[in-house]
C-alpha cells in the first residue's frame, strides 16, 4: 500500500532489511513473525506500551549519500508489500538507474509515489492506513472474521492480579477486546457486548463486568469517556438486537444511512463516525418526535427570533432530510419543527440594521416567518437547506378509491356520544379554550408553533376536548407518520379484513368489549368496529408485537378524541417511539422500565426502597400502571390529563408520577405487612383519584361510585409530580437508566430459562444441578459465538414500516405451549455446529482424530433427524462420554463405529486421506445424472454431519432400489426420500414423514381395512397381526418392510417371543416404533436399528448382554422413544471397522498400545475368522446375509444387504441385479482398482465379531478398562473453554 | 413463614384470556356481575374474610392477565400461593385445552413444597351460555388424572356454584397448611415425585 512518503532519520532502528536495491530497502518489522529473540521482544514490548502501531513491512526509499530516506509504502502481509516492489522493480529501478542526480532521482520518486497515493486512495472507503493497520491486526489477533468490524481502538491499561498491562483496546462492532504484549506474554480478551452485565467508569477507568461474573477494567489515558459511550451504545446495539432477533443477536451495521455527518471530522475512523451519528440522531429524533427514519444531517449554531418575547434565544438548528428543526440552549425555553415540505422560502436578510447579523428568514407555506440569526455558516447552511429541498419527496397525498364500502372511518367518538356535562364544566371548557386561543395567536399554532414551557403549562392543565386530537397529534409526532404513509391505513384495514382464523383477531376479539366497558361509544357498534379496525390494522403493520392486552385500552382513548385513521398512527407512535418494546413478548419493555422505576425510588424514595423491595411490590403494581399510562388503574377522566402531558413529555411523565404515587401513600405503606396490603392501599388510592374538571354524571358507572372514596385530584397529583421530580428526571437520564435495566431484564430472563429447565433436567443420571447450569451458560454462549460468524453476514431486517404483513401465526392457541414452554427449551438445543464444538471441547473423545466421532454420536442421537438435538438428548450423550460407565461406553464406541455411521467411503477415506480425486468426482458426477430430478439438488444442499456418507455408492444404491420398485410396480417417488438426510430441516421432515407413511401404508389396505391415518391407535396385536400378514404377502415394497417382514419370519406366531417380550409396553411404545420404522426409510443412518429390530432376541446374546444394551439405547434415546429402543440389539461389526475402532480407543486413551492391548487385538482378529466358520445354520439370516450379498466391488454400500432376509426373493435377485448394473457402469468409468481389491475385500466382509465378543475381550485389558472408567468433571473442562474463549486461545473460533 | 398459624390464604387464578376470572373473583367477593370489566392487565387483587373450620381467615385472591405474554410476569404473583384456581370457559375448547399449561407453568414457576399434592381446583365457567363445548365428563377426567382435582362448573354471571366453589378453595388451602405445619417439624426437603419435569410436553392432555 502506498503512503504519502515521510522523511524518517533512524531507517534501521527496530526493522530489519529484507530486500536491497540501489534506492530502495524493503524492510520488517523486529518482533513480528517467527523470530523471537530478545531484540524482537523488547521491539513488542516497546510497540505495544508506545502505541505505535505500524505495518510489519515497510519500504523506503534511500539514496546513497543521503542521511534522510523516505518511507514510501507498508505492508500488512509479505505479499502485499512485494507486489509494491515488484511495481518498483518493473516501473522504476530502470528509469532511476538512468538518472545522475541524487536528488533528482529522490524528487522522481517521491512524486510518483506521491499520484500513486493519491490514485488508489480516491476510491478508498475513507479509513485512513494507520487504520487499516489497526484493522488487519485486530482480525489477526483475535482470529475475528472478515465480518467483523472494528470500530476504533484505544490505548489502555488492563490491570489483573494488581499488574498493570499497558496494551491496546479494539471495539468492534460485536466485541470489546485487549490485547498486550509484554516482554514476551501475550494477553488477549475477548468480551462480547451480548454478554456484558454492567458497564461503568470512573474518571479514566472502565469496568465491565459479564454474565459469567468476570469483570475487567481498563485504564485510559485519553478517550476515556469516548470510549465508554461506544460500548454502551455498541452493548444497547447489541441487547437490542437481542430483543428483536432472538435468533441473530449480531450487529450489523449499515453505514450507508450515516455517512452524511461530521464529514469534517475525518480524523476518526469512519465506522466511529457513523455511530456516533447515529447516537446524535437518535437523541434527535426521540426530542423531537421525529420519525424513525429520520437522520440529522447536521447542527449549526444560531439564534432564533421569538415575537412573542421580541428577543433572541441562542440555540442550535438541526437539519434532517425531512425537518428544519431548532432547539435553545436553554433547556426547554424554545424549540421549533418545521417540515421541509412546507418550506415556501428561505432568503437571506442583510439590510437594515441587522446587516451583519448573518440572518435569514424561513417563510413556511402557511405564511409564518421564522427569522435566524448569528448563523455562524450561513451559507453552507442554506445551501444545506436548498439541497435537501430539492431532494425531498412528498409522498402522494392520494385520496385513494374505496374498494371496500362496508366501512367508513370512524370520526372522534366523542361527537358522536355526547357526554352530558354540567354547565359549570362547560364553563371551564371554554375558558381553556379561550387561553389555548390566546396561546396560538402568540406562539403559533400546527406543527410549526414554538414550543415553550407556556404550552407545557397550559397542558398540564388539561387540553380541551376539542383540541385533544390536534395537540396529542402534534407532541406525539404521529402527525408525521402519518403524512409519510397517505393511505396506508386504509390499505392495511382492508388487508387484514381479509385474514382469516388469525390469532391475533380472535385475542382482538376477545377484548373489544373489555377495553373502556364504561363509556357508551364502546357499547355500541361503531366504537367497537374502528376499535377492531385500528387493532387488527396495527396487528398486520407490526407483526413482532401483535396484539397484546393493553393497546386495546389505550387505543379506545384515543378513539374518543381522534378519528379512527389517527387514532392509528397514535397507537403506532405509541408502540415504537414513546413506549419501545412494551408491547412486545414478555412485555419486555415494560419490564425494563420497571427496573428503571426500582432504581428511581431507590435514589428518590430511599427510606420506602427497602421495604417495598422486601415486599417485592413494585413490579406486582406498576405493570399495568406503564402499559397503560394508568388508563386501567385510575378512571380514564382522570388519566386523560395524565396522558395529555404523556404525548409531550414521554415516558418520563410515566415515572414521575409513579414516584409521586408511592411518595403519597409512604406512611401507609411503611405500615404494610405484606404485598397483597400494599397492594390494596394503593388500589384504593388510584381508585380515589378523581378529576373535578371533568366529572362523567354518576349514573353511567354505579360500582365505582359507591366505593370510591375521593383522595386526591388528578390536578394536584400531576402538579406535585412535576415539583417534586420535574427537575431531577430526565428524559437522558431515563436513557441511561433504561440501558442499564435492558441488560439486566434481558439477563434475568435468561438465568429464569435456566433454572427452569434445570428443573426439568434436575434429575438425570449424569449431571449435578450447576453442572446443568454451566452446560447451560456454555451451551447459549457458544451459540451466540458461533451465530455471530454465522449471520454477519446478512443485513439487518427492513424497517418494519416496509413489511406490512402478518407473520403467520400458527392457528389457534395450540400454539400456547410450544411457543410459552418450548421456545425457552428450544433457545437452548443445540445443532450440529454447536454440538461438534461442545463434544470436541468438552469430551475426552476429541483425541480420537481418524474418525470424527461427534459427528457419529450426533446422528446416532438425533433420532427423528431435526438437526438439533434438544438438551435432554445433549445431556444423555456428553453424559454417557463424560461418565465413568466403562462398558456403556465401550458399547456406544462400538456403536458408533458401525455402519452407516461409519460408512466405508470414510474407511477409505482413513486409510488413505486424500483429496477427492477426479475419478470420484466423475462417479458422482455420473450417479447424479443417473436420475435428472430435483434429488440431486437436495443432494447438493445437504448440511454437514451426513453429506459426505451419501457419495456415489449410495446413489447407485438408490437408483438400483428405484428402479426395483418400477418393477414392483411401486410409484419412485416414495423412494426419492431415501436421498434425503436425515438432517433434514423440521418442517420438511415432519412433511415428508406425513407423506411417507401414507405411502408406505398404500398397499396395506388390501391386507386389512385399517387406514393409514390409524396407526397411532392401533393396539400392538394389531401391529403384530399386520407385520405377519405383510411376511406372508411377500410383496416388498421398502426396506423398513423388509425389516418388518423380518421380524415377523423371526417371531413365530403362537410363541411371538420377541417383539412381544421386548416390546412389553403400551400401544404407545408399538405405534412409536411403527413410527420409527417409517422414518427409517428416510433416516437412511437408521437401517442398523431395523437390523437390530430383526434380530430381537439372539441366541447367541446372553441376557446381561441385552440388558445392558437396552439401558445403552435408553441413555441415547430421547426418554419417548426409550420403550421402543429396547428391542433393539447390535449387529455385528466387520473388520474395517473394527481397525478404526481399534484405533479410535487408542486415540481415546491417548497411548502406545501396551502388549496387552496388543494381544486382545489380535484375538478379536482371530475370534473374527472363527465367526466366519461357524456362521451357518443357527446364526440368523441377517448375518448370513451380510457377507452374501454383498457386493463384490468397494461400491457397495454395506447397509443394505445387511437388512435382508434369508428368503430373498424374485425381487431381491433384481435389486442385486440392478446394484451390480450400477455400480459396474461406475466401474468402467473408473480405474480398474475394484476389480482387484474385490477378492480381498470379498474375505473381510465375511469377517465379523459381535458385541459381546468385543466387549469381553476388551474388558479384560486393564489398560482400557482403567482408561475408560475415568470419569471427567464437566464443570472443569467448561471452564476451560470459557476461558479459553476469553483469551482467545482456540483455534476453534 | 413456616412456623406462623397463618390467617391469610394466598389464592391465584389462572387461566386464558376471557374465560371470567375477574368476574368469578368480583361474584364471590362483590356478589356482583358486571360486563363492563377492562382485561386485565399485570394482575388485580381483592380479599375477602372467610370463616372455614370454624376460624377467621382473611383470603387474598389475585386475578392474572390471561394473555400468554404476560406469563413471564407471573413469578411475582405466584409466589407463596396456598391454592391455585383453574379457569376455562366451557364454551371454548382451547381455554381447556390450555389448562395442562397453565398447571405445568404453575407449578414450575411457584415450586410448591409439594407438587404432586398442591391444590388446584378446576372450574369451568359461563355454564349460563348455550353453546357449551366442552363436556362435563372431559373435564371431569382431566381433572381426575391430575390427581383428582375438584372440579366444578360455575356461572360467574348467575352466581352459579361460585360461593361453594371458594369455600372448598379455602379449605383446600387450609388443609395444605396444616400438613405443611406438621411436614415442618421435619427436617428440611421432602419432595415427592417430580411433577414438574415434563415441560413442552403438550400432548399429556388426555383429552
Amino acid at each position: 500500500m502506498w503512503i504519502q512518503p515521510k522523511e524518517l532519520l533512524l531507517p534501521s532502528a527496530f526493522w530489519i532489511a529484507e530486500m536491497h536495491s540501489r534506492y530502495f530497502v524493503l524492510q520488517k518489522r523486529r518482533g513480528h513473525g517467527e523470530s523471537r529473540g530478545f531484540g524482537s521482544m523488547l521491539v513488542g514490548t516497546y510497540d505495544s506500551v508506545m502505541n505505535t502501531k505500524p505495518a510489519p513491512y515497510r519500504i523506503l526509499h534511500q539514496t546513497p549519500s543521503s542521511e534522510v530516506s523516505y518511507e514510501i509504502a507498508i505492508g500488512i502481509t509479505q505479499d502485499e508489500i512485494v507486489k509494491d516492489w515488484e511495481w518498483l522493480q518493473a516501473n522504476l529501478f530502470k528509469v532511476l538507474d538512468e538518472m545522475e542526480n541524487e536528488d533528482e532521482v529522490t524528487n522522481f520518486t517521491i512524486c510518483k509515489i506521491q499520484s500513486l497515493y493519491t490514485q488508489n486512495n480516491q476510491d478508498d472507503s475513507g479509513e485512513s492506513a494507520d487504520f487499516k493497520v489497526m484493522k488487519s491486526k485486530f482480525r489477526q489477533i483475535f482470529k475475528m472474521p472478515e465480518e467483523e468490524r472494528l470500530v476504533n481502538s484505544y490505548s489502555a491499561t488492563y490491570v489483573k492480579n494488581k499488574i498493570p498491562r499497558q496494551g491496546q483496546l479494539y471495539i468492534s462492532l460485536n466485541h470489546v477486546c485487549f490485547y498486550s504484549y509484554m516482554l514476551g506474554q501475550e494477553i488477549k480478551r475477548i468480551i462480547r457486548f451480548a454478554e456484558l452485565e454492567d458497564i461503568s467508569r470512573n474518571a479514566n477507568t472502565i469496568y465491565l463486568k459479564t454474565t459469567n461474573n468476570m469483570t475487567y477494567n481498563f485504564t485510559m489515558l485519553f478517550n476515556a469517556s469516548e470510549a465508554h459511550q461506544l460500548i454502551e451504545q455498541l452493548n444497547k446495539m447489541a441487547i437490542q438486537q437481542l430483543i428483536h432477533d432472538p435468533d441473530s443477536p449480531v450487529v450489523d451495521h449499515d453505514t450507508s444511512n450515516f455517512a452524511r455527518l461530521g464529514a469534517k471530522t475525518s480524523k476518526k475512523p469512519v465506522l466511529l463516525r457513523d455511530l456516533t451519528a447515529r447516537q446524535k440522531s437518535e437523541e434527535f429524533r426521540i426530542y423531537f418526535r421525529l420519525p424513525q427514519s429520520e437522520i440529522i444531517d447536521g447542527k449549526i449554531k444560531a439564534n432564533i427570533w421569538t415575537p412573542y418575547s421580541k428577543r433572541f434565544n441562542s440555540g442550535f438548528i438541526y437539519l434532517s432530510p425531512n425537518f428544519f428543526c431548532f432547539r435553545s440552549d436553554v433547556k426547554d425555553l424554545v424549540s421549533v419543527v418545521i417540515p421541509m415540505k412546507t418550506i415556501k422560502s428561505v432568503e437571506k436578510k442583510d439590510d437594515g440594521q441587522q446587516r451583519f447579523e448573518n440572518q435569514i428568514v424561513i417563510i413556511t407555506s402557511e405564511n409564518v416567518p421564522f427569522m435566524f440569526a448569528h448563523i455562524v455558516d450561513r451559507d453552507v447552511l442554506i445551501s444545506k437547506i436548498t439541497d435537501l429541498l430539492a431532494r425531498i419527496h412528498v409522498p402522494v397525498s392520494r385520496e385513494r378509491a374505496k374498494y371496500d364500502i362496508s366501512w367508513s372511518k370512524q370520526t372522534a367518538l366523542m361527537n358522536t356520544f355526547k357526554t352530558q356535562f354540567s354547565s359549570e364544566i362547560i364553563q371551564k371548557q371554554e375558558e381553556k379554550m379561550v387561553r389555548w386561543e390566546a396561546h396560538f395567536r402568540d406562539f403559533g399554532r400546527g406543527i410549526g408553533m414554538f414550543r415553550t414551557t407556556d404550552v407545557i403549562n397550559l397542558i398540564v392543565e388539561g387540553i380541551p376536548d376539542k383540541l385533544r386530537q390536534e395537540i396529542w397529534l402534534i407532541f406525539s409526532g404521529a402527525i408525521h407518520d402519518k403524512e409519510m404513509n397517505p393511505g396506508l391505513y386504509e390499505d392495511l384495514v382492508e388487508k387484514a379484513a381479509c385474514i382469516k382464523n388469525c390469532f391475533a383477531h380472535d385475542e382482538i376479539d376477545r377484548d373489544l368489549p373489555r377495553s373502556l366497558p364504561e363509556h357508551p361509544a364502546f357499547q355500541s357498534t361503531d366504537g367497537i368496529g374502528a376499535l377492531r379496525r385500528v387493532l387488527q390494522a396495527y396487528a398486520l403493520r407490526n407483526p413482532q408485537v401483535g396484539y397484546c392486552q393493553a393497546m386495546n385500552i389505550v387505543s379506545s382513548v384515543f378513539l374518543l378524541f381522534c378519528d379512527e385513521e389517527n387514532a392509528f398512527w397514535m397507537l403506532a407512535s405509541l408502540c415504537e417511539n414513546l413506549l419501545p418494546d412494551y408491547y412486545k413478548d414478555k412485555v419486555v419493555g415494560a419490564q425494563i422500565d420497571q427496573g428503571v422505576l426500582n432504581e428511581l425510588v431507590q435514589t428518590h424514595l430511599a427510606d420506602l426502597h427497602g421495604h417495598l423491595e422486601q415486599l417485592d411490590v413494585i413490579k406486582m403494581i406498576s405493570i399495568s400502571w406503564f402499559l397503560t399510562i394508568f388508563m386501567s388503574v385510575i378512571s380514564y377522566e382522570s388519566s386523560l390529563h395524565i396522558l395529555d402531558c404523556f404525548f409531550y413529555e414521554g415516558a418520563k411523565i410515566i415515572f414521575m408520577i409513579s414516584l409521586q404515587i408511592i411518595e403519597w401513600n409512604r406512611e401507609k405503606l411503611l405500615q404494610c405487612q405484606d404485598d397483597g396490603e400494599a397492594m390494596l392501599v394503593l388500589q384504593n388510592y388510584l381508585e380515589g383519584i378523581y378529576n373535578p374538571e371533568y366529572q362523567v354524571p354518576p349514573t353511567t358507572d354505579k360500582r365505582k361510585q359507591e366505593r370510591k372514596v375521593q383522595t386526591q385530584t388528578v390536578q394536584t397529583l400531576i402538579h406535585e409530580a412535576y415539583t417534586k421530580f420535574g427537575e431531577e428526571i430526565t428524559q437522558q437520564r431515563i436513557e441511561e437508566l433504561r440501558n442499564k435495566h435492558r441488560r439486566l431484564t434481558m439477563r434475568q430472563f435468561d438465568i429464569d430459562n435456566e433454572k427452569t429447565i434445570v428443573k426439568a433436567y434436575v434429575q438425570n443420571s449424569y449431571f449435578t444441578r450447576s453442572e446443568l447450569h454451566m452446560l447451560l451458560t456454555i451451551i447459549r454462549e457458544e451459540k451466540h459465538a458461533l451465530k455471530s460468524l454465522q449471520q454477519q453476514q446478512q443485513k439487518a431486517p427492513c424497517p418494519l414500516s416496509e413489511v406490512p404483513q402478518l407473520v403467520p401465526q400458527s392457528p389457534g392457541r395450540a400454539n400456547h405451549d410450544a411457543s410459552a414452554s418450548g421456545s425457552r427449551h428450544e433457545a437452548y438445543s443445540v445443532n450440529y455446529e454447536v454440538f461438534h464444538t461442545l463434544f470436541t471441547e468438552l469430551t475426552p473423545w476429541r483425541k480420537c482424530v481418524s474418525v470424527d466421532i461427534g459427528e457419529k454420536l450426533f446422528r446416532l442421537t438425533d433420532k427423528r433427524g431435526t438437526g438439533s438435538l434438544d438438551f435432554g438428548q445433549l445431556i444423555n450423550a456428553l453424559g454417557l462420554v463424560c461418565s465413568n460407565k466403562n462398558m456403556e461406553k465401550l458399547k456406544l464406541l462400538f456403536v458408533l463405529h458401525l455402519p452407516p455411521l461409519l460408512s466405508k467411503a470414510e474407511i477409505e477415506r482413513s486409510r488413505r486421506p486424500r483429496p477427492r480425486t477426479k475419478d470420484d468426482a466423475e462417479e458422482a458426477f455420473e450417479a447424479e445424472d443417473f436420475f435428472d430430478n430435483d434429488a440431486s439438488e437436495s443432494m447438493e444442499a445437504l448440511p454437514s454431519p451426513s453429506d459426505h456418507n451419501f457419495d456415489a455408492d449410495d446413489f447407485a444404491l438408490i437408483s438400483a432400489t428405484q428402479h426395483l420398485h418400477n418393477l414392483a410396480g411401486i410409484s419412485g417417488n416414495t423412494f426419492m426420500d431415501l436421498s434425503r438426510t436425515p438432517n433434514l430441516s423440521l418442517n420438511s421432515n415432519t412433511s415428508s414423514l406425513a407423506q411417507r407413511s401414507s405411502t408406505f401404508y398404500v398397499d396395506l389396505p388390501a391386507l386389512q381395512g385399517t387406514a393409514p391415518s390409524t396407526d397411532a391407535g392401533r393396539d400392538e396385536d394389531e401391529l403384530q397381526r399386520e407385520l405377519r400378514q405383510q411376511g406372508r404377502y411377500e410383496s416388498i415394497d421398502t426396506f423398513s418392510d423388509i425389516s418388518d417382514l423380518g421380524a415377523a419370519r423371526m417371531t413365530p406366531p403362537g410363541t411371538g417371543a420377541g417383539a412381544d417380550a421386548a416390546a412389553g409396553a403400551a400401544s404407545a411404545a408399538a405405534a412409536d416404533h411403527m413410527l420409527l420404522n417409517v422414518e427409517t426409510i428416510s433416516n437412511f443412518s437408521q437401517i442398523s436399528d431395523l437390523v437390530a429390530a430383526t434380530r430381537l432376541e439372539r441366541a447367541d446374546s446372553n441376557a446381561t448382554d441385552l440388558r445392558s444394551l437396552g439401558s445403552l439405547g435408553y441413555l441415547l434415546d430421547q426418554p419417548d422413544e426409550g420403550a421402543s429402543s429396547s428391542q433393539h440389539s447390535i449387529p455385528h461389526m466387520r473388520k474395517e471397522n473394527f481397525q478404526l475402532l481399534w484405533r479410535s480407543i487408542i486415540e481415546i486413551m491417548g497411548l502406545v498400545q501396551d502388549e496387552e492391548m496388543q494381544r486382545a487385538y489380535e484375538n478379536l482378529l482371530e475370534l473374527g475368522n472363527s465367526n466366519i466358520k461357524k456362521e451357518p445354520s443357527l446364526e440368523s439370516f441377517t448375518q448370513l446375509n451380510m457377507g452374501g450379498d454383498e457386493q463384490p466391488d468397494s461400491n457397495g454400500n454395506p447397509t443394505t444387504p445387511a437388512a435382508e432376509p434369508i428368503g430373498t426373493t424374485r425381487l431381491f435377485v433384481a435389486l442385486e441385479e440392478e446394484l451390480r448394473q450400477a455400480s459396474g457402469k461406475a466401474r468402467t468409468t473408473t480405474t480398474s482398482s475394484g476389480d482387484s481389491s474385490s477378492s480381498s475385500t470379498n474375505i473381510s466382509e465375511s469377517w465379523h465379531i459381535s458385541i459381546s465378543q468385543f466387549i469381553a475381550t476388551v474388558l479384560t485389558v486393564n489398560s482400557i478398562v482403567r482408561g475408560f472408567q475415568t470419569p471427567i468433571q464437566i464443570s472443569e473442562q467448561i471452564e476451560q473453554l470459557q476461558k479459553k474463549r476469553r483469551k482467545c486461545l482456540s483455534t476453534n473460533y | 413463614m413456616s412456623g406462623r398459624k397463618k390467617s391469610l390464604l394466598k389464592v391465584i387464578i389462572l387461566g386464558d384470556s376471557s374465560v371470567g376470572k375477574t368476574s368469578l373473583m368480583n361474584q364471590y367477593v362483590n356478589k356482583r356481575f358486571s360486563n363492563q370489566y377492562k382485561a386485565t392487565i399485570g394482575a388485580d387483587f381483592c380479599t375477602k374474610e372467610v370463616v372455614v373450620n370454624d376460624r377467621v381467615v382473611t383470603m387474598q385472591i389475585w386475578d392474572t392477565a390471561g394473555q400468554e405474554r404476560f406469563q413471564s410476569l407471573g413469578v411475582a404473583f405466584y409466589r407463596g400461593a396456598d391454592c391455585c384456581v383453574l379457569v376455562y370457559d366451557v364454551t371454548a375448547p382451547n381455554s381447556f385445552k390450555n389448562l395442562d399449561s397453565w398447571r405445568d407453568e404453575f407449578l414450575i414457576q411457584a415450586s410448591p413444597r409439594d407438587p404432586e399434592h398442591f391444590p388446584f381446583v378446576v372450574l369451568g365457567n359461563k355454564v349460563d351460555l348455550d353453546n357449551r363445548q366442552v363436556s362435563t365428563r372431559r373435564a371431569q377426567q382431566w381433572c381426575q388424572s391430575k390427581n383428582d382435582i375438584p372440579y366444578y362448573e360455575t356461572s360467574a354471571k348467575e352466581g352459579i356454584n361460585v360461593e361453594m366453589a371458594f369455600q372448598v378453595i379455602a379449605k383446600n388451602a387450609l388443609e395444605l397448611e396444616a400438613e405443611a405445619e406438621v411436614i415442618n417439624d421435619f427436617p428440611d426437603q421432602i419432595t415427592l415425585g417430580s411433577q414438574n419435569n415434563r415441560p413442552g410436553n403438550p400432548d399429556n392432555c388426555q383429552c
